[in-house]
């Protein structure tokens, strides 16, 4: 019996930020209240905000609870610091949890997800089944099981779940 | 039921005996013991002819018995599952296996096919090249289908494949490529180190040749031992080991590619299961201890069944407990031959005599008198006799000839070490007088032979390497070993004295699987093929399924003593990956069919579906293009309809798929000034201007219409299929070219759900689905855009128009484009609102001459195209020089025109090249060709857009359309590309 | 093939969009756009390209490659290259 767990998460916010010329991501960090990271990571702070690093200078900001005006307040907050666009509608995102969920990971992603190279707090962008993807581990559930988040764009997302499901099918 | 296997020992072998298998091989039943191959199942069952060869159709047993099998090829399975040219002696057998050999007509025992042999004078090296040539009118009618109808071993059955392959990445400190003596020893070592190992072994279980000889480790026997640390291997977190696993493949960034046959053993996968797994591991360091492959030796009819290399007898005597055969021929040339000899007799087979080319020497002569065989030094085997072995003539030291009846005949003729997978990036193998062997000597980046791969044959020098190899990694990796084992192992003799060929008449084989004889690599040196590499091509010796595992030395060897070379001056060949065979499901994977590649699927897919659309694809989306409505015969039909009623009345279509981008920051209008033609960065706040990119050679790139919602911000749109090449083209720029301009881009293609709405009676839907919202004339100029809230949410809505008509187009973050669709109908009712698709879409863009996807192909330019005066003559952008040069800027470029068929009725299709009336259809004369066509119910009539030669100078002439290849040409009239409200009434209302 | 990406690590070539020799330097003016657009060096030996991470940090970088070993030998971000 394969230990995964699949979940389809709702009600979350994405924004991509991306710095503008000679501001560094610790001015961004403070203008936030959450660590910007420098390298791939996920970096969660208080007020439910998380930013996980996409790129040199840019950043997803994530909420698991997004309102209406959340990127708004996002942009606000950032105003000549950096350049934020709405990502909450654009992606889709899927939370698999478990023993088995690095082996369905590790399936898909050429990238390693040994758990001393990815981490809690790891995060990747890279690409599954010809779809790109961005990959991040949260800390582990309430019985110490790694569990991660994957992102990917809405108009994928039933393919992506095809291969998923042909996936866990061999577990 | 009786006892079929006949040639069971009674005691020993890693087989189980109390679990007996039933298998059918040609359609007769057999028994074998879990444990067995097929092949070693066959033997235990006395059946000798497996198959007939690829040429002459000659009959053929069993040779070996791993991997490198050339013969025992059989097509196992039956219906979709078939798979053929699979090798015998490599296929665990499960309960209800079915196989059937391959290349014969009508059956094994009688190959109607066996005439080819008759023809043999003819069918020598190169005779491809020489015969079926004339005359050449035969060629397609009688030499082809007659060559296709022969040729090949297995047949595939035609159908899908209905398994399923999977694939997985592994990332490792240390990969171990084969799980024998030396592979255990450096596993081992790497593992307790605390080192990440994979180890991959072909086998269903790891030990090589430890299964087959009869050798001591640590004082327990070797297959023991390989258990043994098989299971401590398994219990360690940090290494994972893959059996019924080849590594067939190694390549650049330290990369290997393998197959796990994941449930090949089993009668049927279970459900989900794959039947086998492609392997991607990127290893930081490598152990190649493949082993070594024995080698036959060349004499004649040495292909006859019965005829097997002396290392496989021994293993299926010691680990399969079989006896191939009742009174064994040892023909030997190395001091493992004798070790065949003392298992054939210990199993209790009469060994009639051991053949050894060497000379006497004391020890041998000992052996001999032990286990009481007759021993004839200096002698050679020179014919084996029988369609299947029953006697050998030998030719003793004096020179006289002797035969000696038997049915089995064991050749030893050296090992050669399995190095092919470490020449698959262009290192050629060295050749080592010492080792008589050609061995790696520049290896791929971070891998390194051991064991008999690295030309040591003895087993406490394979362990000791294996050991060696492991330590030099982890030294390399900066990991300190924890202690390194050693191993006490028994003594054996690997001394070799190698024999290539035997001078006689009869065919001897030197390639079996491609049946290359002794002549044919002789005649292919006499018509000067003299390079080992026009060796391989010209008589395919290497060729074949088994890339050349047992013939490729020994066909060197005979080049080399043809042309009066040593071997080390003839070299040898590279191997290519994949090192065995590989089906091409495994690398497939998941992406076949319906997964070839991912579908894209627009917010309003599902409710299209549910309106009967039929789908195209755009790159990777499917688009709506055209909605079928009952009693609609035909496409032409939904479609007219659709144009008329968005004309008439008001249409809506999925405009989603459209590439946008956020290009935002202080000099964002300031970048786009440098892409586009055109200017964006004087464009106000809450406009949309259409704006045209080209590629630095000046040809047209892609165009879009961009909006500025901000000072600092502007929303870019592309077409469908160029929205990542723009993504590319705006990085390029503003990160590489202009680092020090101060602007940020994001792709935000999939954030926006966005509907075109269009036609006379749009204004009237959109004020009826957003009642607070001014939507007059001067509210919402044309090309203007404003942001609007709806749900909740933020949404935008654009006065733009492909159509022609009063057009607008809608966003709204993607989660709310399903509700939008629905409520766009909901509020359409009352105005006929029509779905319209792509077909509908181009149909009205064709009227208005708007350029698209056929007219931006990538060899038109902005002037081509009727755009010319859109390009600046105030700023600098990327294109500019380039588009400027003479060849571009020729007048006499073809222009963009319209066409109207002057009959009013026939079709003019995209394609066709355009003459002018009464000239001759050659290249010389032609003036320009049609990029798009459509059936126009606005007008009533076909109508095309086209490039031609001064066209704009040109309309209300006449011109032919010339299609030679789809039909009549048609005579046309040249007019202007915007067919319908020219002056662009409509879109301004 | 694998390329090093300076933001994202070790990563398969297949993530990565190829553009070709990453000294060449676009002209400020007229004189030598047409050299800039059409004519390469064909290297044989170590030699400088841009590549576009596509599925990854959408970064462009310049990578050092050896065109007859294959060897890699460094990659940095494009901007702080070799100009």
């Amino acid at each position: 019996m394969a230990d995964l767990l699949v979940e389809q998460l709702s009600g979350f916010g994405l924004a991509t930020i991306m710095a503008r010329k000679g501001v560094s991501g610790m001015a961004i960090g403070m203008a936030l209240g959450v660590e910007a990271p420098a390298q791939p990571a996920f970096c969660r702070g208080e007020n439910n905000l998380a930013l996980i690093g996409t790129g040199a200078g840019s950043w997803f900001a994530h909420t698991d609870m997004v309102s209406p005006a959340w990127h708004t307040a996002l942009r606000d907050r950032l105003a000549e610091l950096a350049s934020v666009s709405d990502q909450s509608d654009g992606y889709m995102l899927i939370r698999l949890s478990g023993e088995d969920a690095r082996t369905v990971l590790q399936r898909g992603a050429a990238i390693d997800f040994h758990p001393e190279v990815f981490a809690p707090g790891a995060a990747a962008t890279t690409v599954i089944a010809h779809i790109g993807v961005v990959i991040w581990r949260r800390d582990d559930d309430a019985r110490g099981r790694p569990k991660y988040e994957i992102a990917t764009f809405r108009s994928y997302f039933d393919s992506f779940r095809r291969w998923l499901d042909h996936t866990a099918a061999a577990l | 039921m009786s006892r079929t296997d006949v040639n069971r020992l009674t005691n020993g072998g890693l087989i189980d005996r109390t679990k007996p298998l039933r298998f059918t091989f040609d359609g007769k039943n057999y028994r074998g013991l879990a444990g067995d191959t097929l092949a070693s199942a066959l033997l235990a069952n006395d059946v000798r002819l497996v198959g007939r060869s690829f040429k002459y159709h000659r009959p053929r047993g069993i040779l070996a018995a791993g991997s490198e099998e050339p013969n025992a090829l059989v097509t196992l399975r039956s219906g979709a599952h078939a798979e053929p040219n699979t090798r015998a002696t490599t296929v665990p057998l499960y309960d209800g296996l079915e196989a059937t050999s391959q290349n014969r007509w009508p059956s094994l025992a009688f190959d109607f096919l066996a005439v080819n042999q008759l023809a043999s004078p003819l069918l020598v090296a190169g005779f491809y090249y020489k015969t079926f040539m004339w005359p050449a009118a035969l060629w397609e009618k009688l030499y082809e289908p007659l060559i296709r109808r022969a040729a090949g071993l297995g047949k595939l059955s035609m159908l899908p494949d209905p398994d399923h392959y999977d694939r997985e990445h592994g990332f490792c400190d240390l990969l171990v490529i084969g799980g024998g003596a030396a592979g255990l020893a450096a596993a081992l070592t790497a593992a307790r180190s605390g080192a990440r190992v994979i180890v991959a072994d072909e086998d269903v279980m790891p030990g090589g040749r430890l299964l087959s000889e009869r050798h001591q480790i640590d004082g327990i026997l070797a297959s023991d031992w390989a258990a043994r640390v098989a299971a401590e291997l398994a219990s360690l977190p940090n290494v994972r080991l893959l059996t019924r696993t080849t590594v067939f493949g190694v390549y650049d960034g330290r990369e290997y590619g393998a197959v796990e046959r994941v449930s090949d053993h089993l009668s049927a996968p279970s459900s989900g299961q794959p039947r086998q797994r492609l392997w991607k591991i990127i290893a930081k360091r490598a152990v190649l201890a493949a082993g070594a492959i024995e080698r036959p030796i060349v004499f004649g009819a040495n292909d006859r069944p019965g005829v097997m290399m002396a290392s496989a007898i021994s293993t299926y005597v010691n680990r399969y407990a079989v006896a191939p055969g009742k009174c064994a021929v040892v023909f030997t040339a190395t001091d493992s031959g004798w070790t065949t000899a003392h298992d054939l007799v210990r199993a209790g087979v009469g060994v009639g005599a051991v053949v050894d080319a060497r000379p006497a020497d004391a020890r041998h002569i000992e052996l001999a008198r032990r286990l009481g065989v007759e021993a004839l030094f200096g002698a050679v085997v020179t014919e084996v006799h029988g369609r299947v072995a029953k006697a050998v003539t030998v030719r003793t030291a004096e020179g006289a000839p002797r035969r000696i009846s038997c049915d089995l005949v064991a050749m030893a003729g050296g090992w050669n070490p399995a190095i092919g997978l470490g020449s698959n990036l262009g290192a050629r193998p060295i050749w080592s007088d010492a080792q008589q062997a050609f061995l790696l000597e520049s290896c791929p980046p971070g891998l390194a032979p051991a064991g008999a791969a690295a030309g040591d044959l003895a087993l406490g020098d394979a362990l000791r390497g294996g050991v060696h190899q492991a330590s030099a990694a982890l030294a390399d990796l900066g990991i300190a070993p924890k202690g390194l084992p050693s191993f006490s192992a028994s003594d054996d003799f690997a001394a070799a004295t190698p024999l290539w060929q035997v001078p006689g008449k009869a065919k001897a084989f030197v390639d079996f699987q491609h049946d290359v004889t002794v002549t044919d690599v002789q005649l292919a040196a006499r018509e000067g093929f003299i390079s080992i590499e026009h060796l391989k091509r010209y008589t395919t010796l290497g060729m074949a399924t088994d890339q050349g595992k047992t013939s490729q030395l020994n066909g060197h060897a005979v080049l080399a003593a043809v042309i009066g070379k040593t071997i080390a001056e003839t070299g040898t060949v590279l191997s290519r990956p994949p090192y065995l065979p590989v089906a091409i499901g495994a690398l497939a994977g998941h992406h076949r069919g319906q997964d070839f590649r991912p579908m894209r699927k627009t917010a309003s897919h599902r409710w299209a579906q549910a309106q009967r659309a039929i789908f195209t694809d755009a790159g990777q989306w499917k688009r709506a293009q055209w909605f079928a409505r009952s009693g609609e015969s035909e496409w032409l039909e939904s479609v007219n309809r659709e144009v008329l009623a968005t004309r008439g009345s008001v249409g809506v279509c999925d405009v989603s798929t459209l590439g946008k981008i956020d290009v935002q920051g202080p000099d964002a209008g300031t970048l786009l000034d440098r892409l586009y033609i055109n200017n964006f960065a004087s464009l106000p706040i809450g406009k949309a201007r259409y704006g045209v990119m080209l590629r630095e050679d000046g040809f047209v790139m892609d165009d879009g219409t961009t909006t500025r919602f901000a000072e600092d911000s502007y929303f870019v749109t592309t077409t469908t299929v160029n929205a990542a090449k723009v993504m590319q083209h705006i990085d390029y720029a503003r990160q590489v070219l202009w680092p020090e301009l101060d602007v940020q881009a994001t792709s935000v293609t999939e954030q926006w759900a966005t509907y075109a709405v269009a036609g006379p009676k749009s204004r009237a839907l959109l004020q009826a689905l957003l009642p607070s919202v001014d939507l007059a004339n001067d509210a919402l100029p044309y090309m203007g855009a404003i942001e609007l809230v709806w749900k909740e949410r933020v949404c935008r809505l654009f006065r733009l128009s492909f159509s022609g008509e009063l057009a607008y187009e809608i966003s709204v973050p993607a989660r709310l484009g399903e509700a939008l669709i629905l409520a766009l109908f909901e509020a359409g009712r009352a105005f006929d609102v029509t779905a319209y698709g792509t077909e509908a879409l181009s149909v009205m863009r064709i009227e208005k001459g708007h350029p698209a996807g056929n007219e931006l192909n990538g060899t038109t330019t902005a002037a081509d195209l009727g755009m010319g005066r859109m390009m600046s003559t105030k700023k600098d952008y990327l294109g500019r020089v380039m588009a400027g040069r003479p060849g571009l800027c020729d007048p006499e470029r073809p222009r963009l025109v319209g066409l109207k068929p002057v009959n009013g009725r026939s079709l003019i299709r995209a394609g066709a090249h355009l003459l002018s009336p009464g000239q001759d259809a050659v290249a010389a004369n032609d003036e320009g060709f049609v990029s798009s066509a459509a059936y126009s119910p606005t007008l009533g009539l076909p109508i095309a857009l086209a490039f031609l030669k001064l066209g704009h100078q040109r309309h209300g002439e006449r011109i032919i359309v010339h299609d030679p290849v789809r039909g009549a040409d048609v005579e046309a009239a040249i007019c202007n590309p915007v067919f319908f409200d020219p002056e662009g009434v409509r879109v301004r209302g | 093939m694998r390329i090093d990406c300076p933001y994202c690590g070790e990563r398969d070539a297949q993530e990565f969009v190829y553009r070709g020799d990453a000294s060449l330097m676009r002209p400020e003016s007229e004189d030598g756009m047409a050299d800039y657009v059409y004519l390469r060096d064909n290297l044989a030996g170590p030699m400088t390209e841009h590549w576009y991470h596509a599925q990854g940090c959408r970064t462009w970088i310049a990578v050092t490659r050896d065109t007859t070993t294959h060897a890699m030998l460094g990659a940095i971000f494009a901007r702080d290259g070799v100009r």
